[in-house]
This record gives structure tokens, sequence and C-alpha cells, in this order.
């Protein structure tokens, strides 16, 4: 018995031990797979940006850009998060939406703006997407409902226009994991919290549009493609509560205002 | 790994077909139940079950088989989870999973190759007696 159990420990020990010497290999490397993901999302990025630029109004007046990009600079700043990588598009539209596509275009429709009752809401939308961004959510979650090979296809010019549009729909138009959600909110708190701005009214932004999603819910995007909005804000709360959190409210909220006014 | 010793009884043609099928049965349970691992166990068990009358040494390579397909089970299923969660979680890839995925399929191969060998020695009249499994062969199978 005693033979046996000696030699059973010995080969489980063998299998980890196999285990453990393998694990010292740069698979990821040695198989491409970031380098391949990388290029692709490079590509795809910028052939959704292309794609969804060319059916929608982009917003280039610098008195409404201006603005929104110094917040998203102040929070990227603050995060040591390359500001450059970052591209940031408005689009006019009357839905409240904002979302990542790949490669680290953040789009941001003019009803998203013009719903935000004060600057500290929008920073904790570009806090939230910022998220998705550099957690890496976006190229995985396309990854996981398309495929890689699908994308690559996309890339290489043999994805049609409709497939295209599909993606970017389902990208806008479709919620992440809860947990990833989750994840994504407490990252922006955390950046606002470097950046000096309040949380709470992000956490107020959800409730506010969880209740109006019902009398609005076609377009309210953000919140519809961000389900549970009220638990979510619940968890930012619970997360905030101990801790020593900017009180202020975001300066300047005369400018976010007058922001306010000329995206309507 | 595996150790060839006399069984001691002299088996006669048809235990020896019987005993050697025992393998080949968990050989193809593991070409149909490599996505699920839990089809090679019922398999080999489901034979087990219907030698439980056989003589000694049918029964005792059937129980050899079983457990050989018994102790990857835990080994294989992490492997089999740890996939599922990587397609259908926010879970990603990591150096760590393929290192594992490699180590299994290496158990894996092993494992087949051990089989196929062991179908064959059987049916040519040998005893084969595998690392570990053997031994807690021997504890379990009782000659009546």
């Amino acid at each position: 018995m005693k033979k046996i159990l000696i030699e059973l420990i010995i080969s489980v020990a063998l299998i980890l031990a196999v285990w453990l010497g393998l694990s010292k290999v740069d698979w990821m490397k040695l198989f491409n797979i970031e380098q391949v993901t990388q290029n692709t999302e490079e590509k795809i990025g910028d052939l959704f940006w292309k794609m969804l630029k060319s059916s929608e109004t982009e917003i280039s007046s610098d008195s409404i850009v201006s603005p929104v990009d110094s917040m998203l600079t102040r929070i990227c700043t603050a995060n040591t998060i390359d500001r450059k990588k970052v591209k940031l598009h408005l689009l006019r539209k009357d839905e409240i939406n904002a979302f990542a596509l790949p490669n680290n275009h953040l789009v941001i429709y003019s009803g998203l703006i013009a719903a935000c009752e004060n600057e500290a809401e929008l920073y904790g939308v570009i806090g939230h997407e910022l998220a998705h961004m550099e957690k890496n959510h976006v190229m995985n979650k396309l990854i996981k409902e398309i495929g890689l090979s699908v994308l690559i296809s996309m890339t290489t010019g043999n994805g049609n226009a409709e497939m295209i549009k599909e993606a970017i729909k389902h990208l806008s138009s479709t919620a992440y994991d809860r947990s990833l959600e989750t994840e994504a909110d407490l990252t922006a708190v955390d950046y606002l919290e470097k950046a000096g701005i309040n949380p709470e009214p992000f956490a107020n932004f959800l409730y506010r549009l969880a209740d109006q999603t019902k009398h609005l819910p076609s377009q309210i995007y953000w919140i519809s493609t961000h389900p549970e909005s009220k638990e979510r804000a619940e968890e930012i709360i619970k997360h905030i509560k101990n801790k020593d959190v900017p009180k202020a409210e975001a300066k300047d909220s005369l400018r976010f205002e007058r922001l306010k006014e000329r995206v309507k | 790994m595996i150790a060839t010793s006399n069984f001691h009884y002299q088996p006669d043609e048809h235990e020896l077909e019987k005993a050697s099928n025992s393998y080949v049965m968990s050989l193809i349970a593991i070409m149909g139940g490599l996505p699920l691992p839990i089809i090679n166990l019922i398999a080999t068990s489901i034979f087990y079950i219907g030698n439980l009358k056989g003589t000694y040494f049918v029964r005792w390579h059937c129980i050899q088989a079983l457990l050989s397909q018994l102790f990857l089970l835990p080994f294989n299923s992490v492997g089999f989870w740890w996939t599922i969660s990587i397609i259908f979680t926010p879970e990603n890839i990591t150096n760590n999973y393929i290192a594992y995925i490699v180590t299994i399929f290496v158990f894996n191969l092993t494992e087949f190759i051990g089989t196929i060998y062991t179908a064959v020695a059987t049916r040519k009249g040998k005893h084969i007696e595998w690392w570990v499994i053997g031994g807690l062969t021997h504890l379990i199978c009782k000659d009546r």
C-alpha cells in the first residue's frame, strides 16, 4: 500500500513538474498569439471606425471636441495612460451612447453628452470606456463572439460591409459580461479618484438613466447595453464608501453647460 | 512505467481476447471521448460491469484499464473546464493554460501508446502491470 501511495505521489508530482516546467516557456510569443492579435486589432479598429464614420456625422467643431478632449487627457495623464493612443471621436446622434472600438477608438454620441447633468458624469463614462480599452475587453469580446479567424478575414478584405456593420452594431449595442462591466466601473472609479474627480456623480448617472430607460428605452443605448445599472451603481457606492474620494464636483461647470448647449 | 510479469495461472485464449478487448474499449473511448473526458470513464466502466462475472485474468485487466482512465480523468477534466471557461467567460489564454494543455496531451499520448502496447501484449498472453495502476489493481481485484 505504501509503495502504491509513493508511486501515486511521484506520478502526480511528475505531471505537476512537467506543467510547471512547460509554463516557463513563453508560448504566447512562440505561437505569435499577441502579435497576431495586436496587428488584427489595429486593422480591425481602423476598419470599423472608417465604416462608422461613413454612416454617421462626426463633430469636428473645436469648441465641442476640445473640452471633451481635455477631459480625456486629464484622466489619461492622472493614470499614466498614453493619451496619444486613444482616438477620440464625437458623433452627432441623439442616442445616449458611448463605446470603445478596437485599437483604442473612443466613440461618444452627442446625445450622451447632453444627457449628463454635470462634467463628473461624463468623466465617469469616459473612464468606464477607457477601462474597457485598458483591460482589453473590446478585442476579447470580439474574439470570443465573432472569432479571431473571422476578424482576420475582415482585415484582409474578405469581410463584406454587412458583416463589418454587424460587428460594429454588436460592439455599440450589446453589453459586456456583468463581471467585465463591474470591472470597468470600478476601474473608472479609480481613474476618477486619481484625477481628483468625485466618482459619485457617475453612480448617480447610472441610477438616473436606469429610471429613464423605462420611459425612453430605445434612445438610451448606453444603459440598455449596460444592464443592471442600479446594482452597478450600488457597487460603485459600496466601493467608494470607506475611501477618501474627492468630494468636490468637477470644476468649471459653466464650461460644461456651454458644451451641452453646443451639442444640442 | 510498464512491467511484464507472469500471471499466477495461464489464461486460455478466450480470456486473452476479452482482457485485451478491455484496453481496445478504452482506446475507442479515448477517441470518442476526447472532448468530454468523462465518456472514457463511462465506456470503460460499462465494459468492466459487463465482465464482472468474468475470470480473474479478465477482471484484473478490465480494472487496470478502468483505473488508467480514472487516473487521468481529473487532469483532463481540469483541462476541459479551463478551455470552456476561456471560450465562454472573460478568461484569457495564458502561458500556464497552453503549458497545461501540452502537459495533459503528452500524458494522454503516453497512456494511449501504453494502452495499445498493453492490448497487443495481453492478446499475446503477456501479463502487463502498469506503474501505480498495477499495484492498485492488485488491491482491488481479488481471485475468488
